[in-house]
């Protein structure tokens, strides 16, 4: 496809990278700036002086954070969660939405199942009855309590469900007629055809397993077996003094709130920001129509 | 609809359909099995829980648990409406929810045709990966940088802004400028996330439409306009509705971590009012009636904008 | 068929609810018993003597369950871990009781992950032997009837160091663990002076200008316009501030307690109420006396001569202690540990220094640091459930710990190991199930003075406090210091530190505690909330130039939005005394 290169679209190519870096730009600076502070001595970082470069070069946050044997452990249990949950959510999300992107003709009650599905995005009954719930089915204190209350993610479900929908029906009509059955076409068909979607859910998916915190410390019993983040919850310097021991104070010697809160989320999200550039490679690729015509 | 734009013409469907309708009482077991271990898990792990939304009528102890606790009907939800301010923090929880969809939709979308538009790959995926930061950073620290940006004493904003001519304006101080900040910095943190969305969604439309388009001799103007955005079209809509399914959730940790009792009054919302009132002595009772509130207003919602998507558009959101 | 599917959806979800409905009711029979008595005890307590009774060990040993909820800054080294420590090896070899955790949690603070999860686990049913409460949780189990009457247990178990100690800040104490004459937890009481506010002043400042310690609060105000006008830090510009606030109002660093105290005011502490006595003997809100609204006059005038940041509003304590550590304010009004948390500022400019004055006032009369009517650290109670065989085991494990704290028959090496190594700084007194410490601050203050002026012998001084002395005496002989020293002189120095000050107020009577001492009525639960949002609102807009009339229609709506409710229940209680 050749475009010819008027001057209004030159005028639009050079404003679009200008204005598509400036975003950029505007995004980063303030990941930058939380990268400068936790490499920061505390004092400077006490006293705002820190802005996009590191004041009083130290790694004393990053030390006391991964000191800490139980840093290591709990990596391990994020790891654990992560590959557990993203088969289990991958696996669960096409095989509902698949079924579910079919018109009610091929497939009757779809709408019922779909707003079964739904329904649950938008009423829960609170912590207590989760965790009744995850107590008296014996997953308590086990990775499972981590990945089957969220089994089914029902957003990313939808996203591919609407994916599946787009994709050319003749495919598929071609593949029944060579007598495949749904399974084959699922997995055959429709999967490989998804890579963009499918690249975006897994995404999501690990995004959100890894960050998940709350669960990890309300599910598990023991401090040991907490998700990285959920460990790094607990590490965060006291922040109410009024009625705290002069002993939670002098923790405060070294390392100050900012600088550790800082080290804390770079640590945080330093794997999926390696991770992510990756997956964008799944991203670009757009569906192959070669294989409908053959 | 989506489906019927990309079927090419003169495709004789009709022997197809015909083997399908002999085999369709039997083919479509293969697809209830497949919806059955997620069905299985989703009724134990939502809907078993789902029913303690009782909680929301009773005079909730802990230590009575579910089954033992004193009924007490409405008494959560009348306590909770005759709260004064309640009415003004559901106002803020709406208006500032709605503002937050409106624009946390347009951005992404403009964001992801423009990003549709560059053609050196290396930029795309730097820029990808740039906007998706700021989902990362938590409000926690945000606060704080917030705080120093729009400074009017020392915030480059406001320097900015005396460069120009404006008087310094006390952002986070401000009833009339705390909402904006809300919206313009919640919506530069998340439009990253949906405009991975939204390019995935572009990628996925098929080139044949846009070869269809060029030598129909549309300019690329024309094209965005008449093949992207209808097909991002169902991708926007779905977004928008799940969105408005959260309609009250107006983001609690942004609002706790940059509100102060100066800006209460255009700042506090739903969320942040029953933390406060757990503060004093958790209250679950409250707590999960205005969750029941919440859900019964998105679950209007998110009915309506289906129908309304299917009467009109005759498109299933899902 | 749609029907059909719909009809499985259905059925599956009744079959589910009636599933979790019957697992539940497993673990709940029906106690009618309500809160039993000690029928349960094992050991016939009447052929023993009161140190078997308090301290016996159990033979054959028993085993009792509890939770941990620990703070952040518990540590352990080796291998020591929460279920395998100094501390339960010790029951276990002292008392014959054998200690498990079913679980534990990091996050004691207030509406934190350690609330949460004790919530979840007592609303699922599961108590274990010894549960650690809150006064919210306390209250709702004894509601409901799942706790052991402790009364008789306290009477004839406690060990007269416990009773000491449970007893020394007051009766308030045991009295907010007791419901309907039962006691039925042990608090865990702290201090309540630590609490009291001072005055913070930035003395190499001081020194600079020429100022004198204030006596007065027009003294404090003369300090304020130096530090504004006469450019203290000396860099040519008049780029610093009077007074620090932040937008809580009342807090433990930069609140407006100790100003408002100049006054005679006494608003609440760290956003709780605070209940002062009128001459006629009723007691009243302290946020609504007319005290506070001259007091907020005085700040808005503050405000409007730019003696404070004008951002205070929108920043928190440790955002607002960003300008104390660049330099740019020199005084507050705060609490104790100050030093401690600005050791940054030393760190940035070693020449700073900082000193506590005495509150002081606005006319004739002294002023009076206010201070709660109790104080519980956290866990601040301990519970037995009902179901538990042996309820008295809580008694003789608290009566160890104040044993090796204040006791007698430990060695000092003994108690290094159970409470705070001097050698490797470890504090293993954290592993404990319960601990205490009333006054404990102030004692460390008096025993150092004491220590080094000669008047106690060094060997008195108890590990926990040996880091206190050892800064301290750095300073009384002149060595180097560090910054930790340094802060640590600050808070307990012989002289012009911040239990110096403390010490002052108690010896001189200017510590004034809340007239109310229960910990929540009724009212107060349902709308403290609001009321606090409306005082904070209001208070605020005034400080920042509203008219003080609107401090009199705050006045008039929080007595209508519950506040005369809750002074009714507030003495119809204390009546009661």
């Amino acid at each position: 496809m050749v475009e010819r290169y008027t001057l209004s679209r030159k005028l639009f190519i050079v404003f679009n990278y200008t204005i598509l870096a400036l975003l950029s730009v505007i995004c980063l600076l303030p990941l930058v700036h939380v990268l400068a502070v936790s490499f920061s001595s505390s004092g400077a970082a006490a006293a705002g002086y820190v802005k996009l470069w590191p004041v009083e070069f130290t790694l004393d946050s990053y030390k006391y954070v991964l000191g800490k044997e139980q840093f290591f452990l709990s990596i391990g249990m994020t790891l654990k969660r992560v590959s557990v949950g993203l088969i289990v959510n991958m696996v669960l999300t096409v095989l509902v939405a698949y079924p579910l992107s079919k018109e009610v003709q091929k497939f009757r009650g779809r709408t019922v199942y779909a707003w079964v599905f739904v329904f649950t995005m938008l009423f829960n009954g609170g912590l207590i009855p989760l965790y009744m719930t995850v107590r008296y089915t014996g997953i308590l204190d086990t990775v499972w309590a981590l990945v089957l209350p969220s089994a089914v993610p029902i957003f990313n479900m939808i996203l591919l469900l609407n994916f599946f929908r787009g994709l050319p029906k003749e495919v598929e009509e071609a593949a029944f007629m060579d007598g495949a059955g749904h399974w084959t076409s699922l997995w055959k068909i429709y999967v490989p055809l998804s890579t963009p979607a499918l690249a975006t859910i897994t995404l999501f998916t690990m995004v959100f397993h890894w960050n998940s915190w709350f669960d990890g410390l309300i599910f598990m019993n023991s401090p040991s077996n907490y998700p990285l983040q959920s460990y790094l919850q607990t590490i965060v310097i006291q922040q109410n003094f009024s009625s705290a021991s002069l002993e939670s104070i002098a923790v405060l010697q070294k390392i100050s709130d900012r600088t550790f809160k800082s080290a804390q989320i770079f640590l945080g999200s330093l794997p999926i920001l390696l991770v992510y550039p990756f997956l964008q490679k799944f991203f670009m690729k757009g569906i192959v129509l070669g294989s409908v015509k053959g | 609809m989506i489906n019927q734009k990309t079927e090419p013409k003169g495709m004789n469907t009709a022997s197809a359909s015909s083997l399908g309708a002999s085999r369709k009482s039997s083919s479509q077991l293969p697809l209830h099995l497949m919806i059955l271990p997620a069905l299985i898990l989703i009724l134990i792990y939502s809907y078993g829980p789902m029913l303690g939304a009782i909680i929301a009528f009773q005079d909730f102890n802990p230590a009575l648990g579910i089954f033992r606790s004193k009924w007490s009907g409405l008494e959560n939800f009348r306590y909770v409406m005759a709260l004064p301010g309640t009415m003004q923090v559901i106002w803020n929880t709406l208006i500032i929810a709605v503002i937050k969809i409106v624009a946390g939709l347009i951005v992404p979308i403009i964001v992801a045709l423009l990003l549709n538009e560059v053609r050196k790959e290396m930029f795309k995926r730097t820029v990808q990966t740039m906007v998706y930061l700021p989902h990362f950073l938590s409000w926690i620290i945000l606060g704080g940088v917030l705080i120093d940006i729009l400074s009017p004493t020392q915030g480059i904003v406001n320097q900015f802004l005396n460069w120009l001519g404006i008087d310094s304006i006390y952002f986070l101080g401000s009833n009339d400028w705390f909402r904006p900040v809300l919206v313009m910095s919640d919506v530069w943190k998340e439009f990253g996330f949906n405009t991975i969305v939204y390019l995935a969604a572009l990628t996925s439309i098929n080139p044949a439409l846009y070869e269809a388009a060029v030598i129909d001799g549309a300019s690329r103007w024309k094209q965005t306009i008449n093949v992207t955005l209808p097909g991002m079209a169902p991708i926007i809509v779905l977004t928008a509705t799940l969105a408005l399914g959260q309609v009250l959730n107006a983001g609690f940790d942004q609002v706790f971590n940059l509100y102060s009792p100066q800006v209460y009054e255009t700042g506090d919302i739903i969320d942040t009012f029953v933390y406060r009132i757990g503060m004093v002595d958790a209250q679950y009772g409250v707590a999960t009636a205005v969750g029941l509130f919440k859900s019964v207003v998105s679950l209007i919602l998110l009915s309506v904008s289906y129908f309304l998507a299917y009467r009109f558009a005759n498109y299933r959101i899902f | 068929m749609k029907k059909r599917s719909s009809l499985i959806a259905t059925s599956v979800l009744l079959v589910t609810s009636l599933l979790v409905g019957a697992c539940s009711n497993n673990n709940e029979p029906a106690s009618n018993k309500g809160n039993s008595g000690t029928a349960n005890a094992t050991q016939a307590t009447e052929n023993q003597t009161p140190e078997q009774l308090q301290l016996g060990k159990y033979d054959p040993p028993i085993e009792l369950t509890t939770v941990r909820i620990l703070s952040p800054s518990v540590k352990f080294v080796g291998d020591e871990t929460i279920d395998n420590n100094v501390w339960y090896d010790e029951y276990a070899s002292k008392l014959g009781i054998k200690l498990t955790n079913e679980w534990t949690v990091v996050g004691d603070e207030t509406g934190g992950k350690g609330e949460q999860k004790l919530n979840v686990s007592i609303s699922s049913g599961a108590l274990p032997d010894i549960v650690p409460l809150n006064a919210t949780q306390l209250r709702q189990l004894a509601e409901a009837g799942k706790l052991a009457d402790l009364t008789e247990i306290y009477e004839k178990y406690a060990s007269p160091i416990t009773k000491g100690v449970l007893t020394s800040s007051g009766p308030e104490a045991l009295e907010s663990a007791t419901f309907g004459g039962k006691l039925l937890a042990i608090p865990a009481p702290t201090s309540k002076i630590d609490q009291a506010q001072m005055i913070w002043i930035r003395t190499d400042w001081m020194e600079k200008l020429g100022l004198e310690a204030p006596k007065t609060m027009d003294d404090v105000y003369k300090i304020m316009d130096a530090f504004v006008n006469e450019d203290p830090d000396g860099n040519g510009k008049n780029d610093t501030y009077g007074m620090a606030l932040n937008k809580d109002i009342y807090s433990f660093f930069g609140g407006v307690e100790g100003f408002f105290n100049g006054y005679h005011a006494y608003g609440r502490q760290d956003g709780k109420g605070n209940w002062v006595q009128k001459d006629d003997g009723t007691i009243e809100f302290g946020s609504i006396q007319p005290e506070v609204k001259t007091a907020l006059g005085k700040l808005q005038e503050l405000y409007k001569k730019g003696y404070i940041d004008p951002e205070f509003g929108v920043k928190d304590w440790n955002k607002e202690k960003e300008l104390i550590v660049a330099g740019k304010i020199g005084l507050w009004f705060g609490t104790m540990p100050a030093p401690l948390i600005l050791q940054d500022l030393k760190n940035n400019d070693p020449n700073a220094d900082i000193q506590p004055f005495a509150l002081v006032s606005v006319d004739n009369e002294p002023a009076k640091a206010q201070i709660p009517g109790i104080n519980l650290k956290s866990p601040q109670y301990l519970a037995v459930s009902s179901k538990s065989s042996n309820p008295e085991a809580l008694m003789k494990m608290i009566n160890l710990f104040m044993e090796a704290s204040y006791g007698t028959s430990y060695t000092q090496e003994q108690i290094d190991q159970l409470s705070t190594n001097p050698v490797d700084g470890v504090e293993r007194w954290m592993y404990s199930i319960y601990s205490a410490e009333p006054e404990k601050n102030l004692n460390t203050h008096r025993v150092v003075k004491q220590v080094i002026n000669g008047e106690l012998d060094p060997s008195v001084v108890t590990s926990e406090q040996m880091g206190a002395y050892r800064s301290v005496k750095k300073a009384v002989d002149g060595e180097a210091m560090e910054t930790i020293d340094w802060a640590l002189n600050g808070v307990f120095g012989v002289e012009n530190s911040s239990f110096s000050i403390v010490d002052y107020y108690d010896q001189n009577g200017l510590l004034l505690p809340s007239t109310f001492s229960q910990v929540m009525t009724d009212t107060m639960t349902k709308r403290d909330a609001t009321l606090l949002k409306l005082e904070l609102e209001t208070f605020t807009k005034i400080i920042i130039g509203e008219s003080l009339d609107s401090f009199d229609t705050f006045v008039e709506n929080w007595k209508k939005l519950g506040g005369d409710e809750m002074t009714k229940e507030v003495n119809e209680l204390m009546s009661g005394k």
